[in-house]
Protein backbone atom coordinates (compact mmCIF):
# COMPACT_ATOMS: atom_id res chain seq x y z
CA UNK A 1 0.00 0.00 0.00
CA UNK A 2 1.06 3.61 -0.50
CA UNK A 3 2.78 4.33 2.80
CA UNK A 4 1.91 8.00 3.29
CA UNK A 5 -1.72 7.47 2.35
CA UNK A 6 -1.90 4.42 4.60
CA UNK A 7 -0.54 6.36 7.57
CA UNK A 8 -3.01 9.18 6.95
CA UNK A 9 -5.83 6.68 6.51
CA UNK A 10 -5.05 4.93 9.79
CA UNK A 11 -4.84 8.21 11.67
CA UNK A 12 -8.03 9.62 10.21
CA UNK A 13 -9.96 6.40 10.60
CA UNK A 14 -9.44 6.15 14.36
CA UNK A 15 -10.76 9.71 14.76
CA UNK A 16 -14.24 8.63 13.71
CA UNK A 17 -14.43 5.29 15.51
CA UNK A 18 -16.51 5.19 18.66
CA UNK A 19 -14.22 2.70 20.35
CA UNK A 20 -10.61 3.65 21.06
CA UNK A 21 -8.30 1.84 18.61
CA UNK A 22 -4.68 2.75 17.91
CA UNK A 23 -3.92 3.59 14.27
CA UNK A 24 -1.37 0.80 13.95
CA UNK A 25 -3.84 -1.77 15.28
CA UNK A 26 -6.20 -1.47 12.31
CA UNK A 27 -6.16 -4.69 10.28
CA UNK A 28 -5.91 -3.54 6.65
CA UNK A 29 -8.10 -6.38 5.42
CA UNK A 30 -10.78 -6.32 8.11
CA UNK A 31 -14.28 -5.21 7.22
CA UNK A 32 -14.44 -1.69 8.64
CA UNK A 33 -18.15 -1.82 9.38
CA UNK A 34 -18.19 -5.30 10.90
CA UNK A 35 -14.95 -5.16 12.90
CA UNK A 36 -14.72 -1.49 13.83
CA UNK A 37 -18.36 -0.40 13.68
CA UNK A 38 -17.75 2.18 10.94
CA UNK A 39 -21.15 3.57 9.94
CA UNK A 40 -21.85 5.05 6.50
CA UNK A 41 -21.98 8.50 8.07
CA UNK A 42 -18.58 8.04 9.72
CA UNK A 43 -17.15 6.59 6.55
CA UNK A 44 -17.83 9.77 4.58
CA UNK A 45 -16.44 11.87 7.39
CA UNK A 46 -13.30 9.71 7.45
CA UNK A 47 -12.88 9.90 3.68
CA UNK A 48 -13.50 13.66 3.64
CA UNK A 49 -10.67 14.31 6.08
CA UNK A 50 -8.41 11.72 4.45
CA UNK A 51 -8.89 13.28 1.01
CA UNK A 52 -8.22 16.72 2.49
CA UNK A 53 -4.99 15.51 4.00
CA UNK A 54 -3.77 13.69 0.93
CA UNK A 55 -4.90 16.36 -1.53
CA UNK A 56 -7.31 14.00 -3.27
CA UNK A 57 -10.63 15.18 -4.68
CA UNK A 58 -13.44 13.26 -3.00
CA UNK A 59 -15.61 14.22 -5.96
CA UNK A 60 -13.66 11.61 -7.95
CA UNK A 61 -15.83 9.04 -6.26
CA UNK A 62 -19.49 8.20 -6.51
CA UNK A 63 -21.68 6.89 -3.69
CA UNK A 64 -21.30 3.49 -5.35
CA UNK A 65 -17.47 3.72 -5.20
CA UNK A 66 -17.69 4.49 -1.49
CA UNK A 67 -19.92 1.52 -0.84
CA UNK A 68 -17.29 -0.73 -2.41
CA UNK A 69 -14.53 0.48 -0.07
CA UNK A 70 -15.00 -1.90 2.82
CA UNK A 71 -11.44 -2.32 4.15
CA UNK A 72 -8.56 0.01 4.95
CA UNK A 73 -6.59 -1.47 2.07
CA UNK A 74 -9.39 -0.72 -0.40
CA UNK A 75 -9.64 2.84 0.88
CA UNK A 76 -5.90 3.42 0.58
CA UNK A 77 -5.76 1.96 -2.91
CA UNK A 78 -8.64 4.13 -4.04
CA UNK A 79 -7.32 7.33 -2.49
CA UNK A 80 -3.57 6.93 -3.10
CA UNK A 81 -2.14 9.02 -5.94
CA UNK A 82 -2.49 7.11 -9.23
CA UNK A 83 0.72 5.41 -10.29
CA UNK A 84 2.21 5.23 -6.82
CA UNK A 85 -0.07 2.46 -5.62
CA UNK A 86 1.78 -0.59 -4.44
CA UNK A 87 0.31 -4.01 -3.83
CA UNK B 1 -52.07 28.94 1.95
CA UNK B 2 -48.42 28.44 1.14
CA UNK B 3 -49.02 25.09 -0.60
CA UNK B 4 -51.35 26.89 -3.00
CA UNK B 5 -49.13 29.90 -3.56
CA UNK B 6 -46.06 27.84 -4.44
CA UNK B 7 -47.80 26.30 -7.42
CA UNK B 8 -49.89 29.33 -8.40
CA UNK B 9 -47.02 31.86 -8.33
CA UNK B 10 -43.74 31.44 -10.17
CA UNK B 11 -40.81 32.23 -7.87
CA UNK B 12 -38.72 35.24 -8.79
CA UNK B 13 -35.46 34.21 -7.15
CA UNK B 14 -33.61 31.42 -5.46
CA UNK B 15 -31.99 28.21 -6.61
CA UNK B 16 -32.24 24.53 -5.85
CA UNK B 17 -29.16 22.32 -5.90
CA UNK B 18 -28.80 18.56 -5.74
CA UNK B 19 -25.44 17.65 -4.24
CA UNK B 20 -23.97 14.21 -4.76
CA UNK B 21 -20.46 13.08 -3.98
CA UNK B 22 -19.35 13.47 -7.58
CA UNK B 23 -21.00 16.76 -8.38
CA UNK B 24 -23.81 19.26 -7.92
CA UNK B 25 -26.70 20.05 -10.23
CA UNK B 26 -28.23 23.49 -9.78
CA UNK B 27 -31.17 25.21 -11.37
CA UNK B 28 -33.30 28.20 -10.55
CA UNK B 29 -36.49 27.82 -8.54
CA UNK B 30 -38.28 29.40 -11.49
CA UNK B 31 -37.05 26.51 -13.63
CA UNK B 32 -38.08 24.00 -10.95
CA UNK B 33 -41.54 25.56 -10.90
CA UNK B 34 -41.84 25.45 -14.69
CA UNK B 35 -40.73 21.81 -14.85
CA UNK B 36 -43.16 20.84 -12.08
CA UNK B 37 -45.98 22.44 -14.05
CA UNK B 38 -45.07 20.53 -17.20
CA UNK B 39 -44.81 17.29 -15.23
CA UNK B 40 -48.28 18.00 -13.83
CA UNK B 41 -49.59 18.32 -17.38
CA UNK B 42 -48.12 14.95 -18.35
CA UNK B 43 -49.36 13.26 -15.19
CA UNK B 44 -52.83 14.65 -15.90
CA UNK B 45 -52.62 13.06 -19.32
CA UNK B 46 -51.92 9.76 -17.58
CA UNK B 47 -55.17 10.27 -15.71
CA UNK B 48 -53.82 11.61 -12.41
CA UNK B 49 -56.11 14.16 -10.80
CA UNK B 50 -57.55 15.38 -7.52
CA UNK B 51 -57.90 12.61 -4.95
CA UNK B 52 -55.53 10.21 -6.70
CA UNK B 53 -52.43 9.06 -4.91
CA UNK B 54 -48.97 8.56 -6.38
CA UNK B 55 -46.18 6.76 -4.55
CA UNK B 56 -42.52 7.75 -4.62
CA UNK B 57 -39.97 5.21 -3.46
CA UNK B 58 -36.57 6.66 -4.30
CA UNK B 59 -33.45 8.33 -2.97
CA UNK B 60 -33.42 12.13 -2.88
CA UNK B 61 -33.27 13.53 -6.40
CA UNK B 62 -34.66 16.30 -8.62
CA UNK B 63 -37.32 13.88 -9.82
CA UNK B 64 -38.53 13.35 -6.25
CA UNK B 65 -39.04 17.07 -5.76
CA UNK B 66 -40.72 17.48 -9.14
CA UNK B 67 -43.18 14.66 -8.47
CA UNK B 68 -44.09 16.14 -5.10
CA UNK B 69 -44.72 19.57 -6.59
CA UNK B 70 -46.60 18.19 -9.60
CA UNK B 71 -48.89 16.26 -7.25
CA UNK B 72 -49.58 19.45 -5.28
CA UNK B 73 -50.30 21.15 -8.60
CA UNK B 74 -52.90 18.52 -9.52
CA UNK B 75 -54.54 18.08 -6.12
CA UNK B 76 -53.18 14.54 -5.97
CA UNK B 77 -51.78 12.99 -2.81
CA UNK B 78 -48.24 11.69 -2.50
CA UNK B 79 -47.04 8.80 -0.41
CA UNK B 80 -43.28 8.93 0.18
CA UNK B 81 -41.67 5.57 0.89
CA UNK B 82 -38.14 5.37 2.22
CA UNK B 83 -36.04 2.96 0.15
CA UNK B 84 -34.95 -0.01 2.21
CA UNK B 85 -37.99 0.20 4.46
CA UNK B 86 -40.51 -0.53 1.71
CA UNK B 87 -40.33 -2.64 -1.43
CA UNK B 88 -41.69 -1.30 -4.74
CA UNK B 89 -43.96 -4.26 -5.32
CA UNK B 90 -47.59 -4.89 -6.15
CA UNK B 91 -48.42 -5.35 -2.48
CA UNK B 92 -47.30 -1.80 -1.70
CA UNK B 93 -49.32 -0.40 -4.59
CA UNK B 94 -52.43 -2.26 -3.51
CA UNK B 95 -52.10 -1.60 0.20
CA UNK B 96 -51.69 2.14 -0.21
CA UNK B 97 -54.07 2.57 -3.14
CA UNK B 98 -51.44 4.01 -5.50
CA UNK B 99 -52.42 4.99 -9.04
CA UNK B 100 -48.73 5.11 -9.95
CA UNK B 101 -45.50 4.32 -8.15
CA UNK B 102 -42.31 6.05 -9.22
CA UNK B 103 -39.17 4.29 -8.07
CA UNK B 104 -35.43 4.21 -8.67
CA UNK B 105 -35.40 0.50 -7.74
CA UNK B 106 -36.20 -2.44 -10.01
CA UNK B 107 -39.90 -3.28 -9.90
CA UNK B 108 -42.11 -5.77 -11.68
CA UNK B 109 -45.35 -4.13 -10.58
CA UNK B 110 -47.70 -3.00 -13.35
CA UNK B 111 -48.28 0.50 -11.98
CA UNK B 112 -44.58 1.12 -11.23
CA UNK B 113 -42.64 3.56 -13.41
CA UNK B 114 -38.90 4.14 -13.29
CA UNK B 115 -37.96 7.50 -11.81
CA UNK B 116 -36.16 8.38 -15.03
CA UNK B 117 -39.57 8.48 -16.69
CA UNK B 118 -40.11 11.79 -14.88
CA UNK B 119 -37.59 13.53 -17.15
CA UNK B 120 -39.40 12.27 -20.24
CA UNK B 121 -42.77 13.38 -18.84
CA UNK B 122 -41.38 16.87 -18.16
CA UNK B 123 -40.10 17.15 -21.72
CA UNK B 124 -43.30 15.77 -23.20
CA UNK B 125 -45.48 18.71 -22.11
CA UNK B 126 -45.06 22.30 -23.23
CA UNK B 127 -47.40 24.03 -20.81
CA UNK B 128 -48.79 23.66 -17.31
CA UNK B 129 -52.41 23.21 -16.25
CA UNK B 130 -54.16 25.57 -13.85
CA UNK B 131 -53.00 24.60 -10.34
CA UNK B 132 -55.59 23.09 -8.01
CA UNK B 133 -56.32 25.01 -4.82
CA UNK B 134 -56.15 22.92 -1.65
CA UNK B 135 -58.54 23.42 1.24
CA UNK B 136 -57.03 23.41 4.74
CA UNK B 137 -58.68 20.12 5.69
CA UNK B 138 -57.52 18.21 2.62
CA UNK B 139 -54.75 15.64 2.87
CA UNK B 140 -51.84 16.38 0.55
CA UNK B 141 -49.60 13.47 1.52
CA UNK B 142 -49.39 10.29 3.53
CA UNK B 143 -46.42 10.12 5.87
CA UNK B 144 -45.23 7.12 7.78
CA UNK B 145 -44.26 6.96 11.41
CA UNK B 146 -41.29 4.79 12.28
CA UNK B 147 -43.06 3.18 15.20
CA UNK B 148 -40.96 1.27 17.70
CA UNK B 149 -42.69 -1.97 16.75
CA UNK B 150 -44.40 -3.54 13.78
CA UNK B 151 -45.42 -2.03 10.48
CA UNK B 152 -45.11 1.75 10.02
CA UNK B 153 -48.30 3.68 10.62
CA UNK B 154 -49.58 5.81 7.75
CA UNK B 155 -50.89 9.28 8.51
CA UNK B 156 -52.44 11.78 6.11
CA UNK B 157 -51.17 15.34 6.58
CA UNK B 158 -53.60 18.17 5.94
CA UNK B 159 -52.72 21.21 3.87
CA UNK B 160 -53.65 23.42 6.83
CA UNK B 161 -51.17 21.71 9.14
CA UNK B 162 -48.36 22.13 6.61
CA UNK B 163 -49.22 25.79 6.15
CA UNK B 164 -49.39 26.42 9.87
CA UNK B 165 -46.00 24.78 10.51
CA UNK B 166 -44.30 26.62 7.66
CA UNK B 167 -45.59 29.94 8.98
CA UNK B 168 -44.49 29.15 12.52
CA UNK B 169 -40.98 28.26 11.33
CA UNK B 170 -40.74 31.39 9.21
CA UNK B 171 -41.81 33.55 12.17
CA UNK B 172 -38.89 32.18 14.17
CA UNK B 173 -36.08 31.86 11.63
CA UNK B 174 -36.86 34.41 8.90
CA UNK B 175 -35.41 32.36 6.03
CA UNK B 176 -34.69 34.80 3.22
CA UNK B 177 -32.80 35.35 -0.03
CA UNK B 178 -29.14 34.65 0.69
CA UNK B 179 -29.98 31.67 2.88
CA UNK B 180 -29.26 28.17 1.64
CA UNK B 181 -30.96 25.39 3.61
CA UNK B 182 -29.07 22.10 3.47
CA UNK B 183 -31.36 19.05 3.46
CA UNK B 184 -30.02 15.50 3.49
CA UNK B 185 -32.62 13.39 5.29
CA UNK B 186 -34.99 11.41 3.04
CA UNK B 187 -37.58 13.47 1.20
CA UNK B 188 -40.07 10.78 2.18
CA UNK B 189 -40.10 12.64 5.50
CA UNK B 190 -42.59 15.43 4.87
CA UNK B 191 -40.66 17.96 6.96
CA UNK B 192 -37.68 17.71 4.61
CA UNK B 193 -39.94 18.82 1.75
CA UNK B 194 -41.00 21.83 3.83
CA UNK B 195 -37.66 23.42 3.02
CA UNK B 196 -38.37 23.20 -0.71
CA UNK B 197 -41.80 24.77 -0.14
CA UNK B 198 -40.15 27.44 2.00
CA UNK B 199 -37.60 28.19 -0.74
CA UNK B 200 -40.35 28.56 -3.34
CA UNK B 201 -42.32 30.86 -1.07
CA UNK B 202 -39.53 32.94 0.45
CA UNK B 203 -36.94 32.99 -2.35
CA UNK B 204 -34.01 31.43 -0.53
CA UNK B 205 -31.81 28.64 -1.87
CA UNK B 206 -32.09 25.00 -0.87
CA UNK B 207 -29.58 22.20 -1.36
CA UNK B 208 -30.69 18.58 -1.33
CA UNK B 209 -28.15 15.86 -0.61
CA UNK B 210 -28.26 12.40 0.91
CA UNK B 211 -27.53 11.14 4.40
CA UNK B 212 -24.51 9.17 3.21
CA UNK B 213 -22.95 12.02 1.22
CA UNK B 214 -23.87 14.93 3.50
CA UNK B 215 -20.56 15.36 5.29
CA UNK B 216 -18.75 15.55 1.96
CA UNK B 217 -21.22 17.79 0.14
CA UNK B 218 -22.07 20.18 2.97
CA UNK B 219 -19.01 22.39 2.88
CA UNK B 220 -19.09 22.47 -0.92
CA UNK B 221 -22.67 23.77 -0.68
CA UNK B 222 -21.69 26.35 1.97
CA UNK B 223 -25.20 26.37 3.47
CA UNK B 224 -26.43 28.91 5.99
CA UNK B 225 -28.69 26.36 7.70
CA UNK B 226 -28.30 22.59 8.16
CA UNK B 227 -31.45 20.54 8.76
CA UNK B 228 -30.07 17.67 10.82
CA UNK B 229 -30.71 15.15 13.54
CA UNK B 230 -28.76 14.50 16.76
CA UNK B 231 -26.95 11.42 15.40
CA UNK B 232 -25.50 13.50 12.59
CA UNK B 233 -24.24 16.28 14.85
CA UNK B 234 -22.98 13.79 17.42
CA UNK B 235 -20.88 12.07 14.76
CA UNK B 236 -19.48 15.41 13.68
CA UNK B 237 -18.73 16.49 17.24
CA UNK B 238 -16.79 13.33 18.03
CA UNK B 239 -14.62 13.65 14.96
CA UNK B 240 -14.07 17.39 15.41
CA UNK B 241 -13.01 16.94 19.03
CA UNK B 242 -10.61 14.14 18.08
CA UNK B 243 -9.16 16.18 15.23
CA UNK B 244 -8.78 19.23 17.44
CA UNK B 245 -6.90 17.15 20.02
CA UNK B 246 -4.66 15.68 17.34
CA UNK B 247 -3.95 18.83 15.35
CA UNK B 248 -3.98 21.43 18.11
CA UNK B 249 -6.33 23.53 15.98
CA UNK B 250 -9.39 25.07 17.64
CA UNK B 251 -12.53 22.95 17.27
CA UNK B 252 -14.38 26.05 16.06
CA UNK B 253 -12.02 26.38 13.09
CA UNK B 254 -12.40 22.71 12.20
CA UNK B 255 -16.18 22.96 12.56
CA UNK B 256 -16.26 25.84 10.06
CA UNK B 257 -14.22 23.73 7.64
CA UNK B 258 -16.70 20.88 7.90
CA UNK B 259 -19.94 22.85 7.87
CA UNK B 260 -18.77 25.65 5.61
CA UNK B 261 -18.14 29.26 6.51
CA UNK B 262 -21.65 30.67 6.14
CA UNK B 263 -23.61 28.83 8.85
CA UNK B 264 -26.30 30.98 10.46
CA UNK B 265 -27.68 28.15 12.56
CA UNK B 266 -28.05 24.36 12.81
CA UNK B 267 -31.49 22.78 13.17
CA UNK B 268 -31.90 19.57 15.16
CA UNK B 269 -35.04 17.57 15.83
CA UNK B 270 -36.63 14.10 15.67
CA UNK B 271 -34.79 12.74 18.70
CA UNK B 272 -33.45 14.15 21.97
CA UNK B 273 -30.09 15.86 21.64
CA UNK B 274 -27.34 15.42 24.22
CA UNK B 275 -26.66 18.66 26.12
CA UNK B 276 -22.90 18.26 25.55
CA UNK B 277 -23.39 18.13 21.79
CA UNK B 278 -25.58 21.25 21.77
CA UNK B 279 -23.04 23.11 23.91
CA UNK B 280 -20.15 22.04 21.68
CA UNK B 281 -21.65 23.57 18.55
CA UNK B 282 -22.88 26.70 20.25
CA UNK B 283 -19.42 27.28 21.72
CA UNK B 284 -17.88 26.58 18.29
CA UNK B 285 -19.88 29.51 16.94
CA UNK B 286 -22.51 27.38 15.22
CA UNK B 287 -25.71 27.98 17.19
CA UNK B 288 -27.89 24.88 17.23
CA UNK B 289 -31.59 24.86 18.01
CA UNK B 290 -33.45 21.87 19.35
CA UNK B 291 -37.19 21.50 18.97
CA UNK B 292 -40.00 19.10 19.61
CA UNK B 293 -42.76 17.57 17.55
CA UNK B 294 -44.19 14.27 16.44
CA UNK B 295 -45.43 13.14 13.07
CA UNK B 296 -48.91 13.39 14.56
CA UNK B 297 -48.50 17.01 15.68
CA UNK B 298 -45.82 18.43 13.38
CA UNK B 299 -43.65 21.10 15.02
CA UNK B 300 -44.79 21.93 18.57
CA UNK B 301 -41.93 23.84 20.14
CA UNK B 302 -38.59 25.15 18.95
CA UNK B 303 -35.66 27.08 20.33
CA UNK B 304 -34.65 29.84 17.96
CA UNK B 305 -32.52 32.98 17.86
CA UNK B 306 -33.62 35.28 20.64
CA UNK B 307 -35.67 32.61 22.45
CA UNK B 308 -33.47 29.69 23.35
CA UNK B 309 -32.97 28.03 26.71
CA UNK B 310 -30.52 25.22 27.41
CA UNK B 311 -32.19 21.89 28.25
CA UNK B 312 -35.51 22.97 26.80
CA UNK B 313 -37.03 22.36 23.37
CA UNK B 314 -38.08 25.98 23.16
CA UNK B 315 -41.36 27.80 23.49
CA UNK B 316 -44.55 26.41 22.04
CA UNK B 317 -45.03 27.74 18.51
CA UNK B 318 -47.92 29.85 17.25
CA UNK B 319 -50.95 27.69 16.44
CA UNK B 320 -50.12 25.00 19.01
CA UNK B 321 -51.02 24.55 22.65
CA UNK B 322 -49.42 22.15 25.11
CA UNK B 323 -51.55 20.64 27.84
CA UNK B 324 -50.10 18.56 30.67
CA UNK B 325 -52.19 16.03 32.53
CA UNK B 326 -51.81 15.18 36.22
CA UNK B 327 -48.93 12.80 35.44
CA UNK B 328 -47.17 15.38 33.27
CA UNK B 329 -48.04 13.65 29.98
CA UNK B 330 -48.09 16.12 27.09
CA UNK B 331 -51.10 16.52 24.85
CA UNK B 332 -51.00 18.95 21.94
CA UNK B 333 -53.86 20.97 20.54
CA UNK B 334 -53.40 22.46 17.08
CA UNK B 335 -55.28 25.22 15.28
CA UNK B 336 -54.78 23.10 12.15
CA UNK B 337 -54.34 19.46 13.21
CA UNK B 338 -52.27 17.13 11.06
CA UNK B 339 -55.23 14.75 11.20
CA UNK B 340 -57.61 13.11 13.66
CA UNK B 341 -56.76 9.50 12.85
CA UNK B 342 -54.20 7.25 11.19
CA UNK B 343 -54.96 6.21 7.65
CA UNK B 344 -53.09 2.93 8.12
CA UNK B 345 -52.66 1.44 11.58
CA UNK B 346 -53.70 -1.45 13.78
CA UNK B 347 -57.20 -1.24 15.27
CA UNK B 348 -57.17 0.97 18.35
CA UNK B 349 -53.97 2.82 17.48
CA UNK B 350 -55.77 5.98 16.37
CA UNK B 351 -57.86 6.12 19.54
CA UNK B 352 -54.74 5.88 21.73
CA UNK B 353 -53.21 8.99 20.17
CA UNK B 354 -55.98 11.13 18.67
CA UNK B 355 -58.39 12.38 21.30
CA UNK B 356 -61.62 14.37 21.08
CA UNK B 357 -61.21 18.12 20.62
CA UNK B 358 -58.31 17.81 18.20
CA UNK B 359 -55.93 16.70 20.94
CA UNK B 360 -52.95 14.45 20.31
CA UNK B 361 -51.68 12.50 23.29
CA UNK B 362 -47.94 12.37 22.74
CA UNK B 363 -46.95 9.90 25.45
CA UNK B 364 -44.06 12.20 26.36
CA UNK B 365 -43.57 13.62 29.81
CA UNK B 366 -42.90 17.32 30.00
CA UNK B 367 -43.01 20.49 31.96
CA UNK B 368 -43.28 24.13 31.01
CA UNK B 369 -41.28 26.72 32.94
CA UNK B 370 -42.55 30.13 34.00
CA UNK B 371 -41.27 31.71 30.77
CA UNK B 372 -43.07 29.19 28.57
CA UNK B 373 -40.13 26.94 27.67
CA UNK B 374 -41.03 23.29 27.25
CA UNK B 375 -38.83 20.55 28.70
CA UNK B 376 -39.16 16.91 27.65
CA UNK B 377 -38.48 14.56 30.54
CA UNK B 378 -38.96 11.22 28.80
CA UNK B 379 -41.64 8.88 27.60
CA UNK B 380 -44.61 8.12 29.81
CA UNK B 381 -44.01 4.50 28.81
CA UNK B 382 -40.46 4.89 30.09
CA UNK B 383 -41.63 5.48 33.62
CA UNK B 384 -40.89 2.44 35.69
CA UNK B 385 -43.22 1.91 38.61
CA UNK B 386 -41.29 0.08 41.31
CA UNK B 387 -42.94 -2.41 43.63
CA UNK B 388 -42.85 0.19 46.39
CA UNK B 389 -45.02 2.46 44.20
CA UNK B 390 -42.25 4.92 43.44
CA UNK B 391 -42.24 6.14 39.83
CA UNK B 392 -38.86 6.40 38.19
CA UNK B 393 -38.38 8.41 34.99
CA UNK B 394 -35.63 6.56 33.21
CA UNK B 395 -34.25 9.11 30.75
CA UNK B 396 -32.38 11.39 33.21
CA UNK B 397 -30.87 8.28 34.79
CA UNK B 398 -29.76 6.97 31.43
CA UNK B 399 -28.27 10.36 30.61
CA UNK B 400 -26.39 10.25 33.91
CA UNK B 401 -24.89 6.89 32.95
CA UNK B 402 -23.73 8.22 29.60
CA UNK B 403 -22.32 11.43 31.03
CA UNK B 404 -18.81 10.13 31.79
CA UNK B 405 -18.08 8.86 28.29
CA UNK B 406 -17.43 5.19 29.16
CA UNK B 407 -21.00 4.29 28.17
CA UNK B 408 -22.42 5.37 24.82
CA UNK B 409 -25.96 4.07 25.27
CA UNK B 410 -27.93 3.00 28.33
CA UNK B 411 -31.43 1.60 28.71
CA UNK B 412 -32.91 0.99 32.11
CA UNK B 413 -35.17 -1.88 33.15
CA UNK B 414 -36.63 -3.16 36.37
CA UNK B 415 -36.60 -6.96 36.06
CA UNK B 416 -37.79 -7.46 39.61
CA UNK B 417 -39.14 -5.52 42.61
CA UNK B 418 -37.13 -2.32 43.00
CA UNK B 419 -34.01 -3.57 41.24
CA UNK B 420 -32.96 -1.22 38.43
CA UNK B 421 -30.67 -2.76 35.84
CA UNK B 422 -29.16 -1.00 32.83
CA UNK B 423 -28.23 -2.56 29.52
CA UNK B 424 -25.31 -0.46 28.30
CA UNK B 425 -23.12 -0.13 25.22
CA UNK B 426 -19.47 0.34 26.08
CA UNK B 427 -17.46 3.13 24.47
CA UNK B 428 -14.37 0.89 24.35
CA UNK B 429 -13.92 -2.48 22.69
CA UNK B 430 -13.26 -4.73 24.47
CA UNK B 431 -15.42 -3.11 27.15
CA UNK B 432 -13.51 -1.37 29.93
CA UNK B 433 -15.29 -2.91 32.91
CA UNK B 434 -13.59 -0.65 35.43
CA UNK B 435 -14.67 2.45 33.54
CA UNK B 436 -18.24 1.14 33.33
CA UNK B 437 -18.26 0.34 37.05
CA UNK B 438 -16.98 3.85 37.73
CA UNK B 439 -19.74 5.32 35.55
CA UNK B 440 -22.30 3.22 37.42
CA UNK B 441 -21.05 4.38 40.79
CA UNK B 442 -20.82 8.02 39.68
CA UNK B 443 -24.42 7.88 38.43
CA UNK B 444 -25.61 6.30 41.65
CA UNK B 445 -23.87 8.97 43.69
CA UNK B 446 -25.85 11.62 41.83
CA UNK B 447 -29.19 9.82 41.93
CA UNK B 448 -31.87 9.42 44.57
CA UNK B 449 -32.14 6.30 46.68
CA UNK B 450 -35.00 4.84 44.65
CA UNK B 451 -33.12 5.53 41.43
CA UNK B 452 -30.07 3.48 42.34
CA UNK B 453 -28.90 1.21 39.54
CA UNK B 454 -27.84 -2.17 40.89
CA UNK B 455 -25.92 -3.46 37.88
CA UNK B 456 -25.07 -2.88 34.25
CA UNK B 457 -25.23 -5.52 31.56
CA UNK B 458 -22.80 -4.78 28.78
CA UNK B 459 -24.36 -5.26 25.35
CA UNK B 460 -22.52 -7.70 23.13
CA UNK B 461 -22.84 -5.32 20.17
CA UNK B 462 -23.80 -1.65 19.83
CA UNK B 463 -27.49 -0.83 19.42
CA UNK B 464 -27.98 -0.07 15.73
CA UNK B 465 -30.81 0.39 13.28
CA UNK B 466 -29.50 -2.66 11.41
CA UNK B 467 -29.72 -5.03 14.39
CA UNK B 468 -33.18 -3.72 15.21
CA UNK B 469 -32.26 -2.21 18.58
CA UNK B 470 -32.60 1.42 17.42
CA UNK B 471 -35.47 3.01 15.53
CA UNK B 472 -34.63 4.73 12.25
CA UNK B 473 -34.56 7.93 14.30
CA UNK B 474 -31.90 6.42 16.53
CA UNK B 475 -34.05 5.92 19.59
CA UNK B 476 -33.52 2.71 21.58
CA UNK B 477 -36.20 0.10 20.99
CA UNK B 478 -36.80 -0.89 24.59
CA UNK B 479 -38.94 -4.01 24.08
CA UNK B 480 -36.38 -5.42 21.63
CA UNK B 481 -33.45 -4.63 23.92
CA UNK B 482 -35.29 -6.20 26.84
CA UNK B 483 -35.93 -9.32 24.76
CA UNK B 484 -32.34 -9.52 23.52
CA UNK B 485 -30.95 -9.43 27.07
CA UNK B 486 -33.80 -11.17 28.89
CA UNK B 487 -31.55 -13.90 30.33
CA UNK B 488 -28.97 -11.48 31.68
CA UNK B 489 -31.64 -9.14 33.06
CA UNK B 490 -33.28 -12.00 34.95
CA UNK B 491 -30.08 -13.32 36.49
CA UNK B 492 -28.92 -11.15 39.43
CA UNK B 493 -25.39 -12.54 39.10
CA UNK B 494 -24.98 -11.15 35.58
CA UNK B 495 -23.32 -7.87 34.72
CA UNK B 496 -21.14 -5.30 36.42
CA UNK B 497 -22.41 -4.61 39.92
CA UNK B 498 -22.51 -1.26 41.65
CA UNK B 499 -20.59 -0.82 44.88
Amino acid sequence: MHTETETAARENLVLVLTSPVEPEEIDPDADLAGRYGLTSLNKVLFLTSLCDETGTELSRFTEHDLARMTTLREVVEAVAPTGIRAV
Amino acid sequence: MIVNRITAEAPVGGRISFARLDGTETFSLAELHARAGRLAASLAELGIGPGDRIGILAANSPQWVLLDLAALWLGAQTAGFEPGKFDPDQQLITRYGLRLLFTDRPSEAAEALPLTEVDRLVEKADSAPEPVSWAAWQVTTVKFTSGSTGEPKGLGATAGSIDSSLRAVQDMFHHRPGDDLFVFLPLSLLQQRYWVYSALRHGHDVTISTYEAAFATMRRARPTVVMGVPAYYETARRQLESRAARSGKPAAELARQLFGDRIRYLWTGSAPAAPAMLRFFTEAGLPIYEGYGLNETCIVAKNHPGASREGSVGRVVVGKEVLLDADGVISVRSDHPVNDHYEYAAPGDSEKVFRPGGLVRTGDLGLVDEDGYLYILGRADDVIVLENGKKVVVRPIEEQLRAGGAITEAVLFCPQQTDLVAVVCAAAQPPDERAIAAALNAANAALGKDERISRAIVATEPFTVENGLLTSQFKPRRPQIRAAYATELANPQEGIHAH
